[in-house]
């Protein structure tokens, strides 16, 4: 199992370096998701491996808060863009 | 203790790192959810799980949110024009005419030079001249632009009206300083006078007193 959160890890480090370099904004939300949703699923791995409930839960909620900040501010930018 | 640990924990100073260094204020805000999230995962992956659910809820969701309204509402220049240049700049008819042109021209290369410094451009359109100087005085827009020949001037800087009249038909008024220095940079691509409010009223202050 530590492999595959090695795995993960090496795989958030790509959205990581995409959000760095990126100059467009929508790109770097795209990179926002993309480690939203990575970090909670590896929350969910951990609970999983450690047969730990508490932190699942947790994982599953900052699963679904991720998304809606992402969409709060995407909101935003989309207003910021039209005027 | 795992050695995935030691690198989840590495991740975090990195994003750390990363939202110091952005200058882009939206990109900056981005990298802060980003961190967040990042945070979050550490909190929950070392077993506080309580800590972890707070930074998600409000590091990563009511921070960049708050903060973005902010960002949106503070970076941006109010431009004051007259009512029926206004119009003609919401319709995008383009119908002959030297002063629709010339506003046009002169937003435009407004708008790309404050793209420069992340801000944005909002016009605010008034009927008639005085409504427009009144509204630069009360503060409701940053810059207010017209032509010299409709407004309210003062004696102190006719001289230098006169002068620069031939040139551009437009005159920009500022209020903020910054914003004037800004400008002032880049003022041959601009196609217009300009002209520091507070400048002027400190000298007129400063003449007016014996």
């Amino acid at each position: 199992m530590t492999v595959v959160l090695m795995a993960m890890i090496l795989a958030l480090l790509i959205p990581i370096y995409e959000a760095w370099q990126e100059d467009d904004i929508w790109q770097t939300m795209l990179a926002f998701a993309s480690i939203a949703t990575k970090t909670s699923v590896m929350i969910l791995v951990v609970s999983v491996l450690r047969d730990d409930w508490m932190i699942g839960v947790v994982g599953a909620i900052i699963l679904s808060v991720g998304n809606a900040a992402l969409m709060l501010l995407a909101h935003i930018i989309k207003r910021m863009g039209e005027l | 203790m795992d050695s995935y640990i030691y690198i989840i924990t590495a991740l975090l100073p990195l994003t750390a790192g990363m939202v110091v260094l952005q200058v882009n204020p939206y990109h900056a805000l981005i990298m802060r959810g980003i961190l967040g999230a990042v945070a979050a995962m550490l909190y929950a992956v070392l077993g506080a799980a309580d800590v972890a659910l707070t930074e998600a809820l409000v590091g990563t969701m009511l921070a960049i949110t708050l903060y973005a309204v902010a960002v949106r509402s503070s970076l941006v220049m109010r431009l004051g024009v007259l009512q029926e240049e206004g119009m003609e700049l919401g319709s995008n008819s383009f119908v002959e005419g030297k002063s629709k042109d010339h506003v046009q021209q002169l937003t435009n290369a407004l708008r790309t030079l404050l793209a420069k410094h992340y801000m944005r451009l909002e016009l605010a359109c008034y009927p008639n001249p005085k409504a427009l100087h009144q509204a630069l005085l009360a503060k409701e827009v940053h810059a207010t632009c017209a032509q010299p020949s409709q407004r309210i001037t003062k004696e102190s800087y006719e001289n230098k009206q006169s002068t620069s009249l031939e040139r551009y038909p437009y005159q920009t008024q500022i209020r903020v300083h910054r914003l004037y220095e800004i400008l002032q940079t880049e003022l041959s691509s601009l196609g217009t006078t300009l002209i520091d409010v507070d400048a002027v009223d400190a000298k007129d202050s400063t003449e007016g007193n014996p």
